[in-house]
């Protein structure tokens, strides 16, 4: 089943980009910030939906979900298909998305890089794999899978993992890069995932992204969490229940700097709600930071034009 | 053994408390008793033991909020 997604930047909800660089800022919908959403419109350039949410839904819930993607950009992200698995994701899966995908016609979807299930165990959240060539070959695959049901390629998300994955033979950025690279999905960027790993595992963020095909990165996801574990062994969760921390903005701007590509930022907060306004301030804090590095950028090409 | 197998028995370990625990006490045995291969085995027996008490904790959470009668 092949469903009409509307290519990236190509709908006509409205061209509601906040630059020259045509990026968008928006905001996850969960059903405690719909008013706040609705009523707010004009400050929110596109909302991403969970798929999954809207796979069962009644008929009046799928065409309210029509109605919101009449209104403005809407794009689908779903969380449970499992695609970075050395394992056929199942086709009945794919077919859901399809056919929400039809349904909506969103301006894109994605999906996490992550395995779900194993054998006949639900893990009931997202995992990451052993970051091997079975799981990057595993991958792509599915990847291919996905395309060829759904219509359109997804955007592919880095995960957040409390466990450095068993069994790895490779870190995260030759893995990511080597699916990115060998599939025809853009990355969905989470940045917030990236920090947590990196103040988990030790690794330099920016080097990471500098390791990451710049032009790939489509999207990007903002977020907070917390520290839990013992004084000494304290791992950073990525809850979605806190506020975005600085130093996640920071890494907004550093891919704001290395990438032309118009860049839909998604603000996600999955409870713990704040006022509305402290999520449009944060918000509004997305589009400094990613203006910070859109004026690198320039600068940096002005430089380089005069030399 | 294959790469499903090794994901299958992740999987078993994050969700499964008994299985956890087995493993843990001496995860090459158990390993190697739920049909990894001595390779796999070894990878598993310097597995990131704090990430994984964590990993499983923070699973354990996100099942509970799904139940709808679960205690918080």
């Amino acid at each position: 089943m092949a469903a009409a997604v509307v290519a990236e930047g190509a709908g006509d909800v409205g061209d509601k980009s906040v630059n020259g660089f045509k990026d968008r800022v928006g905001l996850g919908w969960r059903p405690a910030l719909a008013a706040g959403i609705l009523s707010n419109l004009d400050k929110i350039d596109i909302v991403e939906v969970i798929a999954d949410d809207f796979f069962d839904a009644p008929r009046h819930k799928r065409r309210a979900l029509r109605t919101l993607a009449a209104q403005t950009p809407v794009t689908l992200h779903g969380v449970s298909l499992g695609l970075a698995s050395s394992v056929a994701v199942h086709s009945k899966r794919l077919d859901q998305m399809a056919r929400l995908c039809a349904d909506v016609v969103p301006v894109s979807w994605s999906e996490h890089l992550a395995f779900v299930r194993g054998g006949s165990v639900e893990i009931g959240h997202l995992a990451a794999p052993p970051r091997t060539a079975a799981t990057t070959d595993g991958a792509l695959a599915n990847l291919d899978r996905a395309m060829t049901i759904v219509g359109a390629a997804p955007q592919v998300e880095n995960v957040a993992t409390l466990i450095d994955p068993p069994g790895s033979d490779r870190d995260e950025a030759t893995w990511v890069s080597d699916i990115v690279s060998g599939s025809r999905c853009d990355l969905l960027l989470d940045l917030h995932n990236l920090h947590a790993n990196a103040l988990n595992f030790g690794f330099n963020p920016r080097d990471f992204i500098a390791r990451l095909p710049a032009e790939r990165i489509a999207a990007i996801h903002l977020a907070g969490g917390k520290w839990i574990g013992e004084h000494g062994t304290r791992r950073l969760l990525d809850d979605h229940l806190h506020d975005v921390p600085d130093s996640v903005y920071d890494l907004l701007t550093e891919v704001g700097s290395r990438t032309r590509r118009p860049l839909t930022v998604i603000l996600e907060r999955d409870g713990d709600f704040p006022s509305f306004d402290c999520l449009l301030y944060q918000l509004e804090q997305a589009r400094k930071a990613l203006e910070r590095g859109r004026e690198r950028l320039s600068n940096e090409s002005e430089e380089e034009a005069a030399a | 053994m294959s790469a499903p197998s090794f994901e299958a028995f992740l999987a078993k370990l994050y969700v499964d408390e008994g299985v956890r625990a087995r493993f843990l006490a001496n995860p090459r045995d158990e390993a190697v008793k739920a049909g990894l291969t001595t390779e796999e085995a070894e990878a598993l027996a310097s597995i990131d033991r704090v990430g994984l008490e964590l990993m499983a904790k923070s699973l354990e959470r996100k099942r509970q909020r799904r139940l709808p009668n679960a205690a918080a």
